[in-house]
Parts: C-alpha cells; sequence; structure tokens
C-alpha cells in the first residue's frame, strides 16, 4: 500500500487537530464520539467497549508519543481513521514512558472485501516511524495540510 | 467492561467483536504493537464476565450461530442483511435501530445489528 492511499480512510470530521481531553480514557472516548458525530458510527458505546478492551490486552502506543488504538467491530461499515493531536501529551502506558501525542484510531468491519485494515495499520506504523514524518503530523492545523503530508 | 452499553444486542455485539480480537492477537502482534504476558488470558477473562450479562437463551443462540456461521451477527445495510443479502422487512427496521431488541434474519436466522 502506498503512503497517499491512507488518505482515504481519514475524514475531515474525524480529524481532531486540538483533543480537548486530559486522559488516555478521555481521549479515547472523544475519538469515539468523533466518529458518531460524523455519522460513521451509529453506537459509540459497541466502539468504545472494544477499544478499551483492546488497551487491556496491550497498550497500543508505539512509542515516539504516538499511540494507534485500533480494532475490528461489528459496529463499523468500513475501514476509517481518525485523527487526534493532543499537545499536552497523555500518559497512555507507552514501552518508552514517552507521552502521547499523536494519536490515530483505526477500526474496521469483521469482513471486509479487501482486506485492507491490516495493510492499513503497518503502512501507518512505517510511517509513523520516521521521526521527521512524526514531526511534521504535530505541525498540522487543518485537514488539507495534514492530508498534504500523506500525499509526499 | 464499559457502563455505556447496556441492551443484550449491545452486549452480543461486544462479545462478537472481542471473539474476533481473540482470532487477531497474532496478526496485532506480528504488526509491532504490544500485547501483555497473558495475551489471550486477558481477553479470554474479559469474555467470562461478558458473557454473564448476556440471558442464556441468546447467548446459547449465539454460540450455535457462530458454529453455523463464521459470524453470529451481521450488519444491515441498505435494509439488507449482509449474512444472505436478503432485504429484511421495513417494519422491523425502526425496531432494530434501538437496539434494544435482538433481532434475526427471517431468511438465515443470523443475530442483525443497523449499521446506520
Amino acid at each position: 500500500m502506498e503512503k497517499p492511499e491512507l488518505i482515504s480512510y481519514f475524514n475531515e470530521a474525524t480529524f481532531i487537530p486540538a483533543l480537548q481531553s486530559r486522559s488516555k480514557d478521555a481521549a479515547l472516548d472523544e475519538l469515539v464520539n468523533c466518529f458518531v458525530s460524523a455519522g460513521l458510527v451509529r453506537n459509540g458505546a459497541i466502539v468504545l467497549e472494544m477499544i478499551k478492551r483492546r488497551e487491556d490486552l496491550g497498550s497500543t502506543a508505539i512509542n515516539h508519543g504516538i499511540a494507534i488504538p485500533h480494532g475490528r467491530t461489528t459496529a463499523a461499515a468500513d475501514v476509517m481513521i481518525a485523527f487526534g493531536y493532543s499537545k499536552r501529551g497523555l500518559t497512555w502506558g507507552a514501552m518508552d514512558g514517552k507521552p502521547v501525542h499523536l494519536i490515530f484510531m483505526v477500526l474496521a468491519p469483521p469482513q471486509e472485501q479487501n482486506n485492507k485494515y491490516l495493510p492499513v495499520l503497518g503502512r501507518l506504523v512505517e510511517v509513523l516511524s520516521h521521526p521527521a514524518e512524526r514531526e511534521k503530523f504535530t505541525q498540522v492545523t487543518t485537514f488539507a495540510e495534514f492530508t498534504n503530508l500523506l500525499k509526499s | 467492561m464499559v457502563e455505556k452499553i447496556k441492551t443484550q444486542i449491545e452486549f452480543l455485539v461486544a462479545l462478537q467483536d472481542l471473539d474476533i480480537m481473540l482470532k487477531e492477537i497474532e496478526e496485532v502482534k506480528e504488526l509491532g504493537f504490544e500485547v501483555n504476558a497473558e495475551g489471550a488470558a486477558t481477553l479470554t477473562r474479559a469474555r467470562a464476565e461478558l458473557v454473564q450479562n448476556i440471558k442464556k437463551q441468546l447467548l446459547t443462540n449465539y454460540e450455535r450461530l457462530r458454529g453455523r456461521y463464521k459470524r453470529a451477527i451481521v450488519p444491515v445495510k441498505e435494509d439488507t442483511c449482509l449474512g444472505c443479502f436478503m432485504r429484511v422487512p421495513t417494519s422491523i427496521t425502526a425496531q432494530g435501530r434501538t437496539d434494544m431488541e435482538v433481532l434475526n434474519c427471517e431468511n438465515c436466522g443470523r443475530i442483525l445489528y443497523w449499521l446506520s
């Protein structure tokens, strides 16, 4: 999967350049709620349950200030990603102990025709493994700027 | 458990999501995500906790359907059951969207979940 292909899984309505939340749980709630507000998910409680169970399995923080909470849920129609940035940083139980600033929440249905979920997750991890890329994502304030980063 | 889920269909969907997660632990690990030492045991305990909230008859039906089909609960999209692709009567759609009742497809018997 090419990096620009990731753009199609994001949505302006699920792009939060300044998260209000001050804790991990609140941030998960805020991101799930943006899927609901965008009309992409009908029942946020079911999604939140799945996302929190996934965190119980092991932190979704991948170090360097990034977390990718993710999972398949019957409540999702398609693969979709919400982005949130926390300037102050959130405690996420990362292995490196650093607070999380960039959060990419990835939802997927139980079955998809094109099997894009795992490739999307893998590509995100790869893109965010580059320090220069990570830094750029902390600077974006608009969805257009955000998608431009994925085009380059 | 998240206190926000309350109805039987919500508990059933949460159970199916957990069963899917249990199956995909290894794939997630391969991508580099952390999975704690207890791994599947953590989720298995969570599953046991979750099923206590589901009526026995519904749980039996869920397990039976899971054995027969790959997924016991399937989405309804544009009034169509995405398990067997037969149309769902519009008369039950309004009910289904409230998440208050557990409804089955009249054709294939799978449990229905309305996506929108």
